[in-house]
């Protein structure tokens, strides 16, 4: 019986003009979409490999130790071919020196806003936005549609039990709609493989369980929608309704998710965390140079009462106890500035997750949250890559420090010469490149996969409750479904 | 069993159904249809017919009283029910895309029938009177008669002991309401018990066994068509459904 249902479903789809329609829009978008992701992830890997080489290039040619700089740029990931999440948002270099802290710049909206205005199609988008609305074109008169057009009554004629009628339903259109679906999917998968796109065994298994979660999602609108057809008599309010709902979980849901938390848990601006560093910084620094005013009247006082001349001995003792005051002071302003972003990191932090929390009750942010953790693609990709890179300054320092030392003043450097008899002399460094083949190399950070899965687990799991939750109000409605 | 030793297939006894906004849609209906018999309800609009159907088939279920289907009540064991029943609707509508034979295989299968084949189908559908040109053609297609011949088939692959028509007459043409009712007392002849709500004198009369008037959810007249052979039942149903019956309605006919 359930078969005989089953089969009548998927034949009812697989000859309907919808089907046709929607395996040609399904085939179209992701092949398209697949083979822009494609060129975008070539074209941003060509540019990796040569502003890599141009910063190997510029690095070999430094002839002082003291001018060495590194610029690390962000490798891209090939799962963005599938989910570009925020790889496009999110700066692609960072200078690496003593001077700038590490801090991502230059995107590729940066470059090229006009992508940004409407944002890249990828294959998350069209899973998100078109399967989704597809699946409900697909169903939303799945049950109230046969009563209008006269079967119901006739198949309830015979010996049929509502459970497996609407269980039928469920499991013919879900197979009805993973055929269109799964077929341009696998095509894309193909089309990835003959295009050579080189992915790691861990970025083939995220990639089957994008396609997973993607399945999964498109399932929730697929019960969805014959829940819907249950709930009304007419195909007409069922479809409004299924509407109205999808613009709410998929369109306001996620970004009201997040407002509300920004205005639950606020979290200063950047620039006015920026001014409390520099106010601080600022007076700290006024005091220091009050009361270095203090001392040096003091002493010019002390000095009147000794004989002419001060001593080189005394010179280089109050110009150390002033060296160590200053660097007090900076000890003090980067405590400050590090306790500072600290707290607006986990405020940053704390909103972040209450924003997740809350987007979560929208299929769509659960789906758009797994997908970009998969394809690593998602928000920790920036502090992922700024604290590797981070990690990779001090090392970087540390390295020229220890080579600068050991390579003596002078050392490719300037040296500037203070006598009272010749004067100041200025001689510039070596003019030959330093040797810098025996610098520390940046290790690109790779998110393992058993360390997100237990966040895709989590999301994975949201998405089936929600599955079982629709099966179980579609079956209910059912059961008290009018079959007249 | 009765009336000359047939077995009683169809039977109400008590049927009420009182809706939830007040309305009495049956008030204390009782019949009992036999084998070989063609029960005919003639009515009004909303005077109870459809109803009536929709208990037999359980999509409604009685206030009170019972709907029996060989001894079986429908409200109680509705999928036991199901099996020894054919229904056809005023105005069969089938699946658009499939075509006659397709539509035949599932309902077949649907009403357990697993191990008919398509000479099976394409048999039934020749003595229905749909010609075998169309038998591959999709349904959306199909006139109102057509998917009418379709709809008989099913009920007849089915191969039940009682088939419920509603309003099987309304909206075909002369010639095919004919070849209807010859198909109807074939099926009786083959020992169903037909029960056809109506409101096609004419043919209720040339076909049915028992012919009921009904109004207002109750018989105002059940006799046997026998006995109505030499009455103008149209005048007969004119006087009862405005009020002026000759002579009580009879029960236990």
């Amino acid at each position: 019986m359930l078969h005989t249902l089953i089969q009548k479903e998927l034949k009812s789809i697989t000859v309907s003009n919808k089907f046709l329609v929607t395996f040609m829009i399904c085939s179209l978008l992701l092949i398209m979409s697949v083979l822009i992701g494609i060129n975008e992830y070539k074209q941003a890997m060509t540019q990796y490999e040569t502003v890599h080489q141009m910063a190997d290039e510029r690095i070999q040619q430094v002839s002082s130790w003291h001018s060495v700089s590194y610029r690390e740029h962000r490798k891209p990931s090939p799962l963005m071919i599938f989910t570009s999440g925020l790889s496009y948002d999110i700066g692609r270099w960072s200078d690496i020196n003593r001077e700038s802290t590490v801090k991502l710049k230059n995107s590729i909206y940066s470059d090229d806003p006009i992508f940004a205005v409407f944002r890249i199609i990828d294959f998350t988008f069209i899973v998100q936005i078109i399967f989704s609305l597809l699946a409900i074109l697909f169903t939303f008169n799945a049950v109230n549609g046969e009563k209008e057009s006269g079967t119901l009554r006739l198949i309830f004629s015979n010996a049929v039990p509502r459970t497996k009628y609407i269980l039928a339903k469920c499991i013919g259109t879900w197979l009805g709609l993973l055929i269109p679906i799964l077929i341009p999917i696998l095509l894309s998968v193909l089309i990835v493989m003959l295009f050579q796109i080189e992915f790691s065994s861990q970025e083939w298994i995220r990639l089957v369980l994008l396609i997973f979660i993607s399945v999964l999602y498109t399932s929730i609108f697929i019960v969805f929608g014959v829940f819907m057809s249950t709930m009304s008599r007419s195909s007409n309010v069922s479809f409004l309704l299924s509407l109205v709902f999808w613009i709410c979980f998929v369109l306001i849901l996620p970004r009201g998710g997040v407002m509300a938390s920004g205005n639950i848990v606020s979290v200063p601006r950047i620039a006015e965390v920026e001014g409390m560093k520099v106010s601080f910084a600022k007076n700290k620094w006024e005091n220091y140079y009050k009361d270095m005013d203090k001392r040096l009247s003091g002493s010019e006082h002390n000095d009147d009462s000794e004989e002419d001349g001060i001593s080189d001995d005394m010179m280089w003792a109050n110009l150390k106890a002033e060296d160590s005051l200053r660097k007090e002071v900076t000890r003090e302003i980067e405590g400050y500035e590090e306790s500072l972003l600290e707290d607006w990191k986990n405020k940053q932090k704390a909103q972040q997750n209450l924003g997740f929390m809350l987007a979560r009750f929208s299929p769509a942010a659960t789906y758009q949250l797994a997908a970009m953790s998969l394809s690593n693609t998602d928000i920790s990709l920036k502090s992922s890559y700024e604290q590797v890179m981070k990690d990779y300054r001090e090392e970087f320092n540390s390295y020229i420090d220890k080579k600068s030392e050991n390579a003596g003043p002078g050392a490719g450097s300037i040296m500037i010469t203070m006598d009272s008899d010749k004067g100041m002399d200025l001689k510039m460094g070596r003019d030959e490149a330093i040797d810098v083949s025996d610098r520390p190399q940046f290790v690109h950070p790779k998110t393992q996969l058993s360390k997100i899965l237990p966040d895709v687990i989590v999301n994975i799991s949201i998405l089936l409750f929600m599955i079982f939750g629709l099966l179980t109000g579609a079956y209910f409605s059912f059961m008290r479904f009018d079959l007249r | 069993m009765n009336e000359n030793n047939k077995q009683v297939i169809l039977e109400a006894v008590n049927l009420t159904k009182k809706y939830d906004d007040g309305v009495l849609a049956l008030d204390n209906l009782n019949f009992a249809i036999y084998e070989n018999e063609i029960f005919a309800m003639l009515g009004g609009n909303g005077a109870g017919k459809t109803t009536t159907i929709n208990i037999f088939l359980n999509l409604l279920e009685p206030t009170s009283g019972d709907a029996k289907v060989c001894g079986v009540s429908s409200h109680i064991e509705p999928l036991v029910v199901k099996k020894n029943l054919a229904y056809v609707s005023e105005n069969v509508m089938l699946y658009p895309n499939f075509t006659a034979l397709q539509n035949l295989d599932f309902f077949s299968q649907l009403g357990g029938q697993d191990s008919l084949t398509k000479d099976h189908y394409q048999e039934v559908l020749i003595r229905v009177g749909l010609a075998e040109q169309v038998h591959n053609n999709k349904l959306k297609g199909f006139s109102k008669g057509m998917r009418q011949k379709c709809g008989i088939a099913i009920a007849i692959l089915k191969d039940t002991k009682a088939i419920l028509f509603d309003e099987p007459t309304s909206g075909l043409d002369p010639k095919a309401g004919y070849e209807f009712i010859q198909l109807l007392n074939d099926l009786k002849g083959e020992g169903k018990a037909v029960l056809m709500s109506t409101h096609d004198i004419f043919r209720a009369k040339e076909a049915a066994d028992t012919i009921a008037i009904m109004n207002d959810g109750k018989f105002l007249m059940k006799e046997k068509a026998s006995t109505l052979f030499d009455k103008d039942l149209e005048s007969l149903y004119m006087q009862y459904m405005a009020g002026h019956a000759p002579q009580p309605a009879s029960e236990g006919v």
